[in-house]
């Protein structure tokens, strides 16, 4: 199928890894697969961190040079008080402190030189985030996401039959369409997102048909639901060439993803072998983290994105009238363009936000550990990555605040906190040194789930003063030595 | 089709700058005897049409259905063709969705007598006879159009090989749901005319048939607008129009009545959780049911105006109102016998107007703890201006200003004033304020208010960046010169062309958008004329011959 369609792009001219690629579904197998698949989940959290917060000094380490220490030795007290509710897990967690989101600060430079465009640092942070590259600028409205993310890009590389490319489950950012969402299947394209856990639930158990042996009258009909998708999916075949290039896209990329529904409801899943077993009972986020497991463990996906919610300020004893929104722009020490609103309160609820969502990371570490698996858990073969579209509440894109947890079957060094050294000029003019760009973690991520790719996103930027910063490359400073 | 689409992979290595067309993709456009036609997407059914579509085909049948992934907005419009990549999801909800319709139909006996056209079916013979009447006729009706012989065959041969392995009401369930899925269902696919290629050919009549239905319907067509198809008369300018005349008259019209202006103004932002809340400082009787209360009387103002020929100028001046007890409550009107019905008023006088007066523009554009006057500014320049508000720069304080401890009491409007007094934000907020602080009669659940924390309330503002520009007092002086403003009248041309096509209008479209903006300010803004126009309009009427 892949073959037939690729030669079917090739045919119009479009070789797949051209610009084209969100039509192009290109799958690698994982060459010397391990016995376990490596398994990937991002936790996203709106609003960046309280660095004072979340950073760890280490001792003796240089400020020019990359630093790390390890965090075996240490205390609960020892972690700062964004991490400490990890400290559990601290053998499995590589906290990273340095990283900048360089792409979005040359987008950002971009746009303010073309003068035209959705120009405000938190949407681009949020297009940017899981892009790495450009926002998608679009005719009198908001920007978007400009290309595919790191985890869509993962899905459509890990699918296979049986399996749904990704789950992206979670809920909306600030309410309001003005934010775009973290993940895209393409440019201006958001992954459909689940926010209702039971929904999510029966999507997880929608895989499984009918064993043959029954014979009711519902049963075989309902057995007959790959028949009626090959049905369909031959429609698509019939109908696409008769149409322009654009529509024949859009129906072959439909047609692709009823062909997956087809084999999959064909294979007999792996259900069977696992617990799919669901309380829904807990929060919901607890309900989500716990149907990352189930989805993992089944090997239903191997890529999961949790957009993380944005709490009321009662739930962590913040008055009624508050939001984080308001706190997070009074929650940095420092001038503004608009005079100094810097606020103690403010930093410290932001703060809290912090150790709430550090909190929900444990409790997804914990249903992850849980699951044996090999000779290790579920954990051992995932890396949950938690990330955030802003370095700092204030929109801030550099001096990021980083977590991976999980070893991604050996691919990480863990049990360390890495600070890299801020040596870059950055692409806008008078502003600080910046560290390495995210999308090199990026490259590692995809190296680490066993992709070859040494570039994700953006390649390459211009800083401010004209020195040429290259994007590429794997932080190999992560990885665990040979 | 190379050359275009390798501009576009330009374009997205680029980074995608919103160029002076702003097309998002690379569609053919062309133009004849000077009037430029823009690209023709291929359009998906938004969730909005396929569920209208599923009702108006099936009257009556009601399983309980999974939520299909939401439609992503474009400028607030839920039918952006650029928009519709299809997903995982979604392929797995139509499956489902299709399954539990055509359940639904197959188990009622009565139902499969009336799609397969038949109720003998007990020989062989009898079978392919009903079985291809069945496909005929109810792939007709959801393709839109007549079946070519090619498509009649393999339906039928499906159907045959489905009665063998389960039974002759299965097969119907399993075709029904098989069609149910199908691109001729799902999209609104248009052949590609016959012509040269970059010319400009006259809209396929069934594909035309659609057009107008998902326009002026949000659903699939009657059988009148499928007979004329078959008629080959939907192709004159006349001939639309009086299909476009019909159309509006019918009930399913109160679709778009509500539909467009709703995404065009952005009117159930009010529908978000954060407006669930007010603090009682400002209204202590508020609660989730007053949120909802607001968006209905939007509804029923906006869809009953229109439906009764009302104007643009109506939905921004009309006091006309539709209460419950809670909206009486809000406004300040005697309580209603029956705080549960709703009953037509007339608004105070002094204290009311359109659109921009009312609860749901007021409180939705307003914190829960206060209002914002820029936040209402952005609203309006946004919305009814069609200008692209500049983002805040990075770092400011988009707090609500508070008045410090022991400074005294401050309207909101001083402490805005205060906030946003730096040059750096008076480029923006001068324009901002300028609309939002004459709105200050208004408190963040939409009441009318005099004083603001003991102080009389300054509701002197701006307008600013319109052909009306000037100095006003209120809400009611705002709405009454906005509702006379060319660029209103402008904007929402552009936005229901924008509706009407899926895409935004591309620049070589101007000519016809200022065509059509100028009928509709002569027309003093009857929106039933202008969504008539747009109907018979050329670039609704037309497409770009493209290479297969």
């Amino acid at each position: 199928m892949n073959l037939r369609r690729r030669q079917l792009l090739q045919g119009l001219g479009l070789g797949v890894g051209a610009g084209l690629g969100v039509f192009s579904r290109e799958r690698s197998a994982l060459a010397g697969a391990p016995a376990a698949p490596s398994r990937i989940v991002f936790y996203v959290q709106p609003h960046g961190h309280i660095p004072n917060a979340w950073n760890m000094a280490i001792p003796g380490g240089p400020a020019d040079q990359f630093a790390e220490r390890s965090l075996l030795d240490l205390d609960a007290a020892d972690l700062s008080p964004t991490l400490r509710p990890l400290y559990g897990y601290r053998d499995r967690l590589l906290a990273i402190e340095g990283l900048s989101h360089t792409s979005a600060l040359a987008d950002i430079a971009a746009v303010t030189r073309a003068g035209t465009g959705d120009l405000n640092n938190h949407q681009i942070g949020v297009a940017d985030v899981l892009t790495g590259s450009r926002a998608l600028q679009r005719t009198g409205t908001y920007c978007s996401g400009g290309a595919r993310t790191l985890d869509q890009e993962l899905a459509m590389r890990t699918a296979g039959p049986g399996r749904f490319d990704s789950r992206v489950y979670g809920f909306d950012y600030i309410p309001n369409s003005v934010v775009s969402p973290f993940s895209y299947l393409g440019p201006g394209q958001a992954t459909p997102m689940v926010s209702d856990p039971n929904a999510a639930f029966s999507d997880l158990l929608g895989y499984a048909i009918p064993a043959p042996a029954t014979t009711s009258r519902a049963d075989l009909l309902r057995s007959l639901r790959p028949s009626v998708l090959d049905a369909v999916g031959r429609e698509y075949d019939l109908l696409a060439p008769k149409l322009g290039a654009e529509g024949r896209q859009k129906l072959e990329q439909h047609r692709a993803l009823v062909r997956e529904l087809e084999v999959s409801l064909g294979s007999a899943g792996p259900m069977a072998r696992c617990d799919a077993t669901f309380d829904n009972t807990a929060t919901s986020v607890r309900q989500f983290m716990s149907l990352i497991r189930l989805a993992l463990a089944c090997d239903l996906t191997r890529v999961v994105t949790f957009s993380a919610p944005v709490p009321q300020c009662p739930e962590l004893g913040y008055p009624a009238d508050a939001t984080f929104h308001g706190y997070a722009h009074q929650s940095i020490l420092g001038n503004t363009s608009c005079g100094q609103m810097y606020s103690p309160l403010a930093e410290q609820a932001m703060t809290d936000l912090d150790a709430w969502h550090a909190g929900h990371v444990a409790y997804l570490l914990q249903q992850l550990d849980s699951v044996s698996e090999g000779a290790g858990t579920l954990l051992d073969h995932t890396v949950v990555v938690w990330v955030t579209e802003l370095a700092t509440p204030t929109h801030q894109h550099f001096d990021i605040c980083t977590l991976l947890a999980g070893g991604c079957n050996g691919y990480f060094n863990t049990g360390r906190y890495v600070r890299y050294p801020r040596t870059l000029p950055t692409p806008l003019p008078n502003q600080p040194l910046i560290g390495p760009a995210h999308n090199r973690l990026h490259v590692s991520l995809m190296q680490a789930m066993g992709q070859p790719d040494t570039t994700f996103g953006m390649t390459d930027a211009v800083a401010a003063d004209g020195t040429a910063l290259s994007l590429r490359g794997p932080l190999t400073e992560l990885q665990r030595q040979p | 089709m190379g050359v275009a689409v390798v501009s576009l992979v330009v374009a997205l290595a680029a980074g995608c700058d919103a160029g002076e067309s702003g097309s998002p993709a690379p569609y053919a456009v062309a133009a004849d005897a000077g009037i430029a036609v823009g690209p023709a997407p291929l359009r998906r059914l938004s969730d909005g049409e396929y569920l209208n579509a599923l009702h108006d085909l099936f009257p009556g049948v009601l399983p309980l259905l999974p939520d299909l992934p939401p439609d992503v907005p474009v400028a607030g419009f839920d039918n952006a063709a650029e928009a519709q990549l299809p997903s995982d999801v979604l392929i797995a909800r139509y499956e489902a969705i299709a399954n539990l319709y055509a359940a639904a139909l197959a188990a009622d006996t009565d139902a499969v007598h009336g799609l397969v056209g038949c109720a003998d079916w007990s020989s062989p013979a009898l079978a392919t006879s009903c079985a291809t009447q069945f496909v005929s006729q109810t792939g007709g009706r959801l393709f839109r159009r007549t079946l070519t012989g090619d498509e009649r065959e393999r339906f039928v041969t499906r159907f045959q090989g489905w009665q063998q392995a389960v039974d002759f009401e299965g097969a119907v369930q399993l075709t029904l749901s098989s069609m149910l899925q199908s691109p001729q269902f799902i999209y609104r696919v248009e052949p590609v005319p016959a012509g040269s290629p970059g010319s400009v050919a006259s809209v396929e009549a069934y594909a035309m048939a659609t057009r107008l239905s998902f326009f002026l319907w949000e659903s699939v067509p009657d059988d009148v607008l499928l007979a004329a198809a078959s008629r080959d008369e939907l192709r004159t300018e006349g001939q639309l129009r009086a299909q476009a005349t019909r159309m509006l008259a019918d009930d399913r019209a109160r679709r778009v009545f509500w539909s467009f202006p709703r995404q065009w103004l952005g009117l159930d932002r009010i529908l978000l959780d954060e407006h669930s809340v007010r603090t009682p400082e400002v209204d202590p009787g508020w609660t989730a049911a007053s949120q909802a209360s607001a968006s209905e009387e939007t509804e029923l103002f906006v869809e009953n105006l229109i439906t009764q020929g009302g104007h643009l100028s109506d939905l921004l001046t009309s006091r006309r109102a539709w209460v419950n007890g809670e909206m009486a409550r809000i406004y300040g009107l005697p309580a209603p016998g029956d705080p549960t019905a709703w009953t037509e008023v007339s608004l105070p006088p002094a204290e009311r107007s359109g659109l921009l007066t009312r609860a749901s523009f007021l409180a939705a554009f307003s914190h829960r703890g206060a209002t914002s006057p820029p936040v209402r500014g952005n609203g309006i320049q946004l919305r009814l201006l069609c200008q692209m508000p500049i983002s805040p720069p990075p770092g400011v304080d988009l707090s609500q200003p508070m008045a410090a401890p022991g400074e005294g009491p401050q309207t909101n409007r001083m402490l805005f004033e205060t906030r946003t007094k730096p040059a750096a934000c008076q480029g923006c907020h001068g324009a901002l304020n300028g609309f939002g602080f004459g709105l200050e009669n208004y408190n963040a659940a939409g009441e009318y208010q005099t004083t603001d924390d003991g102080l009389p309330v300054d509701a002197a503002g701006t307008i600013s960046g319109t052909d009306v520009d000037r100095p006003f007092n209120g809400g009611i002086a705002l709405s009454a010169a906005l509702a006379r403003s060319s660029v209103v009248h402008g904007c929402a041309t552009q936005e229901l062309l924008r509706y009407a096509l899926g895409r935004a209008p591309v620049a070589v479209e101007r000519p016809t958008v200022a065509a059509l903006t100028s009928d509709f300010t002569r027309s003093g803004g009857d929106i039933r004329a202008l969504l008539t126009d747009i109907a018979a309009s050329p670039t609704f009427r037309q497409r770009v011959v493209e290479e297969n």
